[in-house]
């Protein structure tokens, strides 16, 4: 633990990743009640209000609607969905992706196709379509079709990381000690394959972010008047003139985010790099 | 003969892959809930005009015998009917959308890819040094960035700021691109702007590793000049996993160029998905989302093979495939 600390010491940019990170993660969790508006409260004699002005510290809307506020509460959902997704899909990953590489032959055969067809359309695109055809976006909704759509992938990733530590000696004990194939998969070889799977599990953090904000920029993930980050940015995008900060505001919040997010799953794939 | 060998097999595997991806996508969207005729023409409409219309459409066939009718009118190149504009073939408006696409991508190319490779080589000759360290940097940040976050900025700057673009990229009625090619700056910076950190980030490693190799440190030590080593030695062997990354993610930048056409309003494949999404227009988003499926597939495929082609060692060894 001391020499994970040691060489976090030594990436300042790593360190301001981390920082970024937890501010966002205290204004979403502390944030809203300290608000003095709601995200949804318009202040009709303040519609698109400069920042500063009228006790509003990002502007307001057309609406009149607090940029500042809808901002805060905009990074609950995001922050929530993406931190389920990236767990849901890496998990699921684990599951069919050692179930393929453990069993091997024909059960990998099968299932490394299956993964190439399905990684033929681009997650975007699939996550797109089906929550488009299916309509009224719901958090729960949004992490289960998200989550699937970045399965493909993260079950590659667990079925490479089984791969290299299925040979070792510590397996063929197990399997002669006559422990089960489910004990040497999840309690033998899960632990010496925690490295990837934490880069991973980062790395589609990331990911997971970009999507969201991209969903709900497109119009598909949660529907008005929740208050979310890339909705924001399409929804005022016609203001870009009159009152930038309507727009710009919503998408350095992303920006900040998600750059945060991956100078930190940088750091950690660096060092669990090292560590091997 | 492995190449052949090579090539027919991942032929074989690219069409079965593509015939899959038909049939995800059309039962996908044909299990969309509601009646489509009822959609298609709003809830005033008769019982009997709504009964005529799912007759025309073939909606009470067998789900099996629609997709064989679809499947075989895509190869046929018929793309249908639209749904949303009536009595309007797929066609008359979907290779022009498409090839607006093509110009859009190629121009995000022209942008990226010799920006990339150049900073990459740069990069990975310093390795270690300050410039090495912010080009890095600066890849990472981008590469994280949605690409609509990317546009809004560069709209902010060149658009706003500057006011030397163009805020949307629609084409005026009665022109075509050709006559507008201002549209295409701010698009494609936006998909640079994403694909600059992967790329160059590839260079930059190939470019690390091909520079310790002994043949470059020989020349070197030879007294050869170091420009011309770096350029015609290692970039030479350095460009291979640089090709197969833009080879590879010539899918993703469609998957990008629906979220970048949305921002700017430009008119080409993305946008129409997203309207064909927006007003349930089924044989379009089929189309629309066949068609991206198919253009990741083959440039994969072609990728792939142009990564044996080019290397000897593939080239000569049994493939492994």
């Amino acid at each position: 633990m001391n020499t994970y600390l040691l060489q976090l010491k030594r990436s300042p940019r790593a360190i301001a990743g981390i920082a970024i990170l937890l501010i966002w993660i205290i204004a979403a969790i502390a944030g809203p009640s300290l608000l003095p508006y709601t995200y949804t409260g318009m202040d009709m004699d303040n519609q698109m209000v400069a920042p500063g002005e009228a006790g509003h510290l990002l502007g307001t809307d057309a609406l009149g609607r607090d940029v500042f506020s809808r901002i805060i509460y905009g990074s609950r959902s995001i922050l929530t969905i993406a931190l389920l997704t990236s767990l849901l899909s890496s998990i699921a990953g684990i599951i069919i992706g050692f179930t393929a590489g453990y069993f091997g032959g024909i059960v990998d055969t099968i299932f490394l196709r299956i993964m190439d067809i399905l990684m033929a359309i681009p997650p975007l695109v699939l996550a797109m379509v089906v929550l488009g055809i299916l309509g009224n976006s719901t958090i729960v909704g949004l992490t289960i079709i998200v989550s699937i759509a970045f399965t493909p992938a993260t079950a590659r990733v667990a079925r490479g990381a089984l791969l290299t530590c299925k040979s070792n000696e510590y397996v063929d004990a197990a399997r002669i000690r006559g422990e089960s194939h489910l004990y040497i998969m999840f309690v033998e070889i899960l632990p010496n394959t925690i490295g990837p799977v934490i880069v991973e599990i980062t790395a589609r953090f990331a990911y997971s972010i970009m999507m969201i904000a991209s969903l709900g920029f497109l119009g598909v993930g949660l529907q008005p008047p929740t208050p979310d980050w890339g909705m924001m940015v399409i929804e005022n995008k016609s203001l870009i003139r009159a009152a930038p900060w309507t727009v710009l505001y919503p998408s350095l919040a992303i920006a900040s985010l998600v750059i945060a997010i991956s100078l930190f799953s940088d750091f950690v794939s660096k060092v669990m790099i090292n560590e091997e | 003969m492995d190449f052949l060998k090579r090539f027919a097999k991942r032929l074989g595997f690219t069409l079965l892959t593509i015939l899959a991806m038909s049939i995800l996508i059309f039962f996908l969207v044909e299990i969309m809930p509601g009646d489509v005729a009822q959609t298609v023409l709003g809830q005033s409409a008769t019982e009997e005009s709504v009964a005529a219309l799912r007759d025309r459409m073939g909606l009470d066939d067998p789900l099996h015998e629609r997709y064989l009718r679809w499947a075989g009118g895509f190869i046929r190149g018929d793309l249908g009917e639209s749904l949303y504009m009536r009595g309007v073939q797929i066609n008359t408006i979907f290779w022009r959308k498409v090839g607006h696409s093509i110009v859009l991508a190629f121009t995000a190319l022209l942008f990226y890819v010799p920006l990339s490779i150049l900073f990459g080589v740069f990069a990975g000759v310093k390795e270690g040094k300050t410039p090495d360290a912010i080009i890095s940097f600066v890849g990472l940040a981008t590469m994280a960035l949605p690409e609509f976050v990317s546009g809004i900025i560069l709209i902010t700057v060149f658009a706003v700021g500057l006011d030397i673009l163009p805020i949307t990229s629609v084409i005026p009625i009665g022109e075509n691109l050709w006559q507008n090619l201002e549209i295409l700056v701010l698009p494609a910076l936006s998909i640079t702007f994403v694909m600059f950190g992967y790329v160059s980030r590839m260079q930059r490693s190939s470019m690390v590793s091909v520079m310790k190799a002994d043949y470059i440190r020989a020349a070197i030590l030879k007294g050869m000049p170091r420009r011309y080593v770096i350029f015609r030695h290692a970039l030479k062997n350095a460009l291979l996993p640089t090709i197969t990354i833009i080879g590879m993610n010539m899918g993703w930048l469609f998957g990008g160029l629906i979220v970048v056409e949305t921002l700017f309003g430009f008119p080409g494949l993305g946008s129409l998905t997203m309207s064909a999404i927006k007003t349930r227009d089924i044989p379009l988003i089929e189309a629309c989302v066949l068609f991206i499926t198919f253009i990741f597939v083959f440039s994969t495929f072609i990728t792939d093979m142009l990564y044996a082609f080019l290397n000897p060692r593939i080239r000569y060894k049994r493939g492994d495939v």
